[in-house]
């Protein structure tokens, strides 16, 4: 790759006490891709995801977007949260539209952005329901319109589909995947569901535990668009198969520790 | 609306027993008046202005004491909020004052600020400010964390977590405060001229007691009740209009 990362993390390197809870990450992450990132609870993924999104801070170590260093949140960044975090106060359209409102471009521009995002995550229709009124995976399309709204150079997500059941989840990954398909926006996926990650990634970046630290880095050459039936295809399993070799011994630990 | 027809129902065969035990089982007119003789007596206090010129002192004696403290328990409220050090200093003093019948100390405040109406107006504001003020630091502390953090992800000062978050999360908080105040507030008017005062709706009951004009005493208490089921329902149509989202 001969352009500029858009993400690039450097030496990261994070402990809480006596706990190291990132050893000495490096990450480059190109423009327009999709990278997963999974590992067994407890490796310091979300962490990971939260200091580049700068709700925490770091020990030691940079990272830059776009170029420029990180320093505290801000909305060249897009985090879409594992609970949807929708504001059961506003409607739709106000929650997706929040991320512009704190940044002070709440112009007439921008609110039909906005409207053509929540087109496009399927939700027109709906800008004037409260989130109460939405099941699940509507809400998630509202998180993820809300982070892509600020049009952020990254796109961050934690465990977006976690809540959901196992059906609407394999909807959510294929609309996902339809979505970016749009705008190919770079984004940075956590998940610790292996089949996830391999259908919707670029690259997986295999997590390990104490400290969490990059145990491998999977290319996925799966051709694209991917509809489902890539889970079935024959170069899908053995890609689960060498993640799960590389994580199985942390996981078993984990569950040993009752961690999970 | 069948929750309303059995609810008018049973008003209803209340109000009737009243009237047939107050008319025919009651032998002496000194124990008790049946509703009608009630009405008819509010009537005849509309006609001579004896009921408007006794309610206007109770009115504004509510009023002036309930917005006092709605404002002074919100602001309070905030602050504890704010600054868990003011929180440890305040919280022994409203929770041990909200739990303790302030109303008992109320011949004092008629010692202190006379039977005029601002006596009253110091009761009002005892007994309503102290929900007003829980409630308003319990609603802004129960924020939703996640919520918090959401809009800081997208770079939100504290003002804007303030204003997007914290206050539309209390506000439901705040106005369950207030509701809590509007009776306690009515009794506080009542109870506050009972111990002393010129004019008033209380001062109207007690003089209807000194004579034993019963229909005179319980047409105070009925414009009381009507007082307080009016203003609660108002209350609770604001609600709907200030936080639909809870009923949407």
């Amino acid at each position: 790759m001969t352009t500029a990362p858009k993400l690039s993390v450097r030496g990261l390197h994070k402990s809480f006490g006596t706990l190291n809870v990132l050893q000495d990450i490096d990450l480059e992450i190109a423009e327009g891709e999709f990278v997963c990132l999974v590992g067994p609870s407890g490796c310091g993924k979300t962490t990971f995801l939260r200091i580049i999104g700068g709700l925490e801070s770091a020990d030691r170590g940079g990272i830059e977007i776009g170029g420029h260093p990180v320093k505290g949140p801000g909305a060249d960044r897009g985090f879409v949260f594992q609970a949807d975090s929708l504001l059961p106060w506003r409607r739709v359209f106000e929650n997706a539209f929040i991320g512009l409102e704190i940044n002070g471009r709440a112009s007439d521009q921008e609110r039909s952005v906005t409207r053509r995002l929540l087109d496009l995550v399927g939700l027109s229709g709906f800008e004037r329901y409260y989130p109460r009124q939405l099941s699940g995976g509507m809400r998630q399309r509202v998180n993820l319109a809300r982070a892509l709204a600020v049009n952020p150079e990254v796109l961050l997500m934690d465990e977006p589909f976690s809540g959901l059941d196992a059906q609407t989840r394999e909807i959510m990954q294929t609309e996902l995947l339809r979505i970016w398909a749009e705008g190919r926006k770079t984004v940075l996926f956590i998940t610790h569901q292996i089949d996830e990650a391999v259908y919707l990634a670029d690259r997986v970046i295999v997590f390990g535990r104490r400290p969490g630290r990059i145990q491998d880095v999977v290319p996925i050459d799966l051709p694209r668009p991917r509809d489902l039936s890539v889970k079935r295809d024959p170069r899908f399993v053995p890609l689960v198969d060498r993640i799960w070799k590389r994580i199985e011994f942390d996981v078993r630990e984990s569950v040993r520790l009752g961690e999970e | 609306m069948r929750a309303q027809g059995t609810a008018f129902l049973s008003v209803l065969t209340g109000l009737a027993l009243w009237e047939v035990v107050g008319r025919y089982m009651v032998k002496n007119k000194l124990f008790l008046a049946t509703p009608l003789q009630a009405i008819e007596k509010i009537g005849e206090t509309i006609l001579s202005g004896e009921l408007a010129h006794h309610s206007w002192v109770s009115i504004q004696e509510f009023m002036i004491g309930f917005v006092v403290a709605c404002i002074a328990g919100i602001a309070i409220g905030l602050f504890m909020a704010r600054s868990e050090r003011t929180a440890n200093a305040l919280n022994p003093w409203v929770s041990g004052i909200y739990a303790t019948p302030v109303i008992a100390v109320a011949p004092l405040f008629i010692l202190w600020f006379g039977i005029g109406i601002w006596s009253k107006v110091a009761v009002v504001i005892s007994l309503v400010v102290f929900p007003v003020i829980i409630n308003t630091e319990v609603g802004i502390r129960s924020a939703d964390k996640q919520l918090i953090e959401m809009v800081r992800a997208f770079g939100a000062t504290q003002t804007q977590v303030f204003w997007k978050v914290s206050l539309p999360a209390a506000t439901p908080f705040i106005l369950a405060g207030i509701r809590l105040g509007v009776g306690r507030g009515l009794i506080g008017v009542v109870v506050g001229e009972l111990f002393g005062s010129r004019a008033g709706l209380g001062f109207m009951i007690v003089q209807a007691a000194e004579v034993f004009d019963m229909p005179l005493l319980f047409a105070g208490i009925i414009v009381l009740a009507a007082a307080g089921i009016l203003l609660t329902a108002a209350f609770r149509s604001l609600e709907r209009r200030l936080v639909p989202w809870h009923y949407q």
